[in-house]
């Protein structure tokens, strides 16, 4: 037990990454669920991740706008391309989507095979380092969530399949680089999975409140038990939306 | 009870205890060496000997423990390159940045070996303060231990006294003990070893054993077949001793050629616990030589 670890100025930054996270990955979650391509969020923060790491293999800084510019360009391309191939095979998307992911995986551990920190850049990029960020990363992440949103929902209906696939490329490719795919995938099913059948606003608000007690605890886990955080929120999420999941069927065995 | 709890606080919090410095050490070796300098200190280890160095998750307690530490002592030179930066910049203590009396790279205070003249991607890891792995040569810690007295002195003036005895005390005992083990590991002298990633150089040199290569076909990359099979070309009819690795390291690429060519491959602690024999320092050298003997004996 570490008590010293809860300090909120610790978990506070990774807390309010979580928020932003959950509050565009939560409706895109629920469409991804209504949409039945549930592995895209896998393939798409995968081919984001591949783009990060081609920039690295160019000798690109870290952090700078190019990479930025790259891990966009591949989520793009690979959403079009899923976008593309949804409408041109339909029932066999999930296939497609499952292929992608894996040539996305391996793609980037063949770029990363002559890179000593290879090994820690696709380990990162699968469970993301969310107790790493601060305030410079999370105010360019809020500001553009916000646009994300304001697009998700002012043109709703209007959007149409392709938005709703440039929408979720753009999201999932700066969601993936603060916590890392497992997260990414978790935030966006498991709180729309809980919340299935609840409509509208009230099921939304419900996901999100699911997702933020998630996080809550999934961080004071990881701080009491120390344990690093990514995976634990991964494991607080799924076991509260087995809870909520369980009371909801409990309560109406008929949904 | 709660009155009762809340007397034994204020009794003791009252009590002027000389404050016990809070030291956060990357590896165990330094962790243990400060524990000798400093038996009073609050002493906490980010890793532990089963895991490498070069690369951990970030824990919150972690963060934690640098906010509260009056002083971070890393091997440094690099090798934490991946994650103390950040866990440094998370903590938000002002004393324990680089630069700062309550920082402590233990490699610095070191001559270091293979200091490259130009840092280049394409030749792995990237280490251009030299070879971090200086704790493999018990010379190097003699140097590192009378740095760090000075260094706990100036933090904490009010036992710097206890450290500087402690710290001559320590100095001969193990000036001593590098005697003993020169003397036992004289028949390593000349001998040839192959070495999983490239850590144990400093080690070599002390003891004059032949740096026989690594598994690893650049620092830090995973052992390839094809440079497997051109080692394994290499050491036809050579006399190589042992085919060593750290106990964090996968065995598959060793064993692999210890099944080859008949060259044991052995597991050397490359700090303090990393294996059972190595409880504490004199401990731990003492293990890394009976496990060279032994190597040669099968």
């Amino acid at each position: 037990m570490n008590m010293d670890a809860l300090d909120p100025s610790i978990m506070g930054p990774a807390f309010i990454a979580g928020l932003l996270v959950l509050a565009t990955h939560v409706p895109l979650g629920r469409e991804v669920l209504k949409r039945g391509i549930i592995f895209i969020d896998l393939a798409v923060a995968q081919i984001a991740g591949l783009g990060v790491i081609a920039a690295s293999a160019f000798g690109w800084a870290p952090q700078g706008w190019r990479v930025q510019v790259a891990a966009v360009t591949a989520a793009v391309l690979g959403a079009l391309f899923l976008h593309w191939t949804e409408r041109r095979f339909g029932r066999f998307q999930e296939a497609v989507i499952g292929v992608v992911f894996v040539l996305a995986a391996t793609g980037g551990i063949l770029l990363l095979a002559a890179d000593p920190h290879g090994g820690d850049a696709v380990r990162d990029l699968l469970v993301g380092q969310i107790l790493w960020v601060d305030m410079q990363r999370l105010l360019p992440m809020g500001l553009l969530y916000a646009v994300m949103l304001g697009l998700w929902f002012g043109l709703r209906g209007r959007l149409g399949g392709l938005g709703f696939y440039l929408i979720f490329a753009i999201t999932v490719t700066a969601s993936v680089q603060v916590v890392g795919v497992y997260l990414v995938f978790a935030s966006l099913i498991v709180p729309a999975l809980a919340t299935q059948g609840m409509a509208g606003w009230r099921g939304l608000a419900a996901a999100w409140g699911l997702g933020a007690t998630g996080y809550l605890l999934g961080l004071a886990a990881s701080a009491l038990l120390d344990l690093p955080s990514g995976a634990v929120i991964v494991w607080s999420l799924a076991l509260l939306a087995a809870i909520i999941a369980g009371i909801r069927s409990w309560k109406n065995p008929e949904a | 009870m709660f009155r009762n709890i809340l007397l034994v606080s204020v009794l003791l919090a009252a009590v002027p205890v000389h404050a016990a410095l809070r030291v956060f050490a990357c590896e165990p070796e330094w962790a243990a060496l400060v524990t000798e300098l400093a038996p009073d200190a609050d002493v906490a280890a980010a890793t532990t000997g089963f895991q490498d160095p070069h690369y951990i998750q970030a824990r919150p307690g972690l963060i934690a423990k640098v906010r509260r530490a009056d002083l971070v002592v890393c091997a440094g030179a690099d090798l934490e390159v991946g994650w103390l930066p950040l866990l440094l910049r998370q903590s938000s203590n002002a004393g324990v940045q680089p630069g700062q009396p309550g920082y402590f790279e233990a490699a610095m205070q070191v001559e270091r070996l293979e200091v490259p003249t130009s840092v280049d991607r394409a030749e792995g890891d990237l280490h251009p303060y030299g070879n971090p792995h200086v704790q493999l040569d018990p010379n190097n810690i003699t140097l590192i231990a009378a740095a760090l007295v000075e260094r706990l002195a100036q933090l904490d003036p009010a036992g710097a006294e206890g450290y500087r005895s402690r710290g001559a005390a320590f100095d001969a005992r193990w000036r001593q003990a590098i005697v003993g083990w020169e003397a036992r590991a004289e028949p390593l002298r000349g001998a040839r070893i192959l070495s999983h990633h490239r850590s144990w150089i400093y080690l070599y040199r002390w003891l004059g054993i032949v740096d026989g290569g690594e598994l690893e076909p650049k620092p830090g990359i995973p052992p390839t077949t094809s440079h497997l099979s051109e080692l394994l070309t290499r050491l036809q009819g050579a006399t190589v001793r042992a085919i060593i690795r750290s106990a964090y390291q996968d065995a598959r690429g060793s064993e692999w050629l210890a099944g080859r060519t008949g060259i044991p491959a052995i597991v050397l602690p490359n700090t303090v616990r990393a294996t059972d024999g190595a409880t504490d320092l004199f401990s731990w050298y003492d293990d890394i030589i009976t496990r060279l003997l032994e190597a040669g004996e099968r």
